[in-house]
């Protein structure tokens, strides 16, 4: 019965779950996702030409603001 | 074993619905306070004071035409416009982040102690909370436009980024200790003290170090405009992990709530062989 192996394996000393095995793409993405978090809230200008980086600090400003990112 | 693309495809749908709750929260309560802050803008630029914001980036510089008021967006973007593009930003903020986090709620989910996946996702979203959100926000907080020097934005954005990733720090930190305490054979209740312990000591030591914003807030910027916006922008910020928490966990207990359910009652290791 389950339930007899139960009691047998406490809970805190078992690995809680089996883990979910994280592929190495889902890596580069967590990258992309984080460079993309950098270009809405911080580029002004470093990869982009001045007034392409002027826009999107604009379009993006109030947000920018909100989120407490150091905007100007 | 869970398949990564769809707890992927949960993180991106917290995303959304974070993003989107995130976006009503600055149209409700972070545009009022902008626009008073504006107001104040336009009239520093009317009086000749300050001038307003010449150029506000930190890589760049754009002269203000004589005779003209520089307010927020000049002749580039219209005030809908710059509405419109913060709620499409906190949109795609949102979504990063809840990428982000389907990635480390995927690599730490056998680590987060509650038993259900809804707690183990609202657990993960307080930890990101205190060390991506708050802790920054402490050490310099958010300011609406009308407070800021231009010339300073890059060492402020370094102090910004700095704190964030001391945040990040501690949290990778704090747990490696908990284990090996656990090791060590440490108690329950003594490796919990410690934990707590050592991370209100590693927070007050980060906020107590880093100096603070080198700005000082302008003579017209009423005390009250400064706190209303730094607590309309923590509770926008709240708000999205809050619900990037609560979605991404309920997502997950539907996917494995009902094995879960009955193996959570049955042990820790039915469940295992479940999931494998």
């Amino acid at each position: 019965m389950a339930n007899s192996s139960a009691v047998a394996v406490p809970a805190h000393t078992a690995p809680s779950l089996a883990s979910i095995r994280v592929p190495l793409w889902a890596w580069a993405l967590l990258a992309v996702a984080v460079f993309a978090l950098y270009f809405v809230s911080q580029e002004n200008g470093a990869l982009l030409s001045a007034p392409a980086a002027e826009m999107l600090h604009e379009l993006t400003h109030d947000a920018r603001h909100a989120l407490g990112v150091p905007c100007h | 074993m869970i398949n990564f693309g769809s707890v992927l495809r949960r993180g991106l749908e917290a995303g959304v619905a974070a993003g989107l709750a995130s976006a009503l929260v600055i149209w409700l309560f972070v545009e009022p306070v902008i626009r008073k802050a504006l107001v104040i803008e336009e009239r520093r630029g009317a009086s000749g004071g300050h001038g307003g914001h010449a150029g506000h980036s930190a890589l760049f510089t754009v002269p203000a035409a004589p005779g003209h008021v520089p307010a927020h967006g000049g002749d580039l973007v219209t005030r809908t416009q710059q509405v419109v593009g913060g709620a499409v930003t906190s949109m795609l903020v949102g979504i990063a982040f809840g990428v982000i986090f389907a990635v480390v709620f995927a690599k730490a989910r056998h680590r987060l102690a509650p038993h259900s996946d809804f707690w183990r996702s609202m657990v993960l979203a307080a930890i990101g909370f205190g060390a991506v959100t708050l802790l920054p926000a402490i050490v310099i907080p958010a300011n609406p436009p009308a407070v800021g020097d231009p010339a300073t934005v890059t060492q402020r954005t370094w102090l910004y980024v700095l704190a964030l990733l001391l945040g990040v720090a501690i949290a990778l930190t704090v747990p490696m200790l908990d284990r090996l305490l656990a090791r060590r054979g440490f108690l329950d209740g003594a490796r919990w003290s410690v934990d707590v312990l050592v991370t209100v000591l590693a927070v007050v030591a980060v906020v107590v170090v880093l100096p603070g914003s080198p700005d000082s807030v302008p003579e017209d910027v009423p005390a009250a405009l400064l706190w209303d916006f730094r607590v309309a922008s923590l509770a926008q910020l709240a708000t999205m992990w809050v619900v990037l928490g609560a979605v991404f966990g309920l997502l997950m207990e539907r996917s494995t709530g009902a094995s879960a359910r009955t193996a959570d009652t049955a042990g820790e290791r039915e469940l295992t062989s479940v999931g494998a």
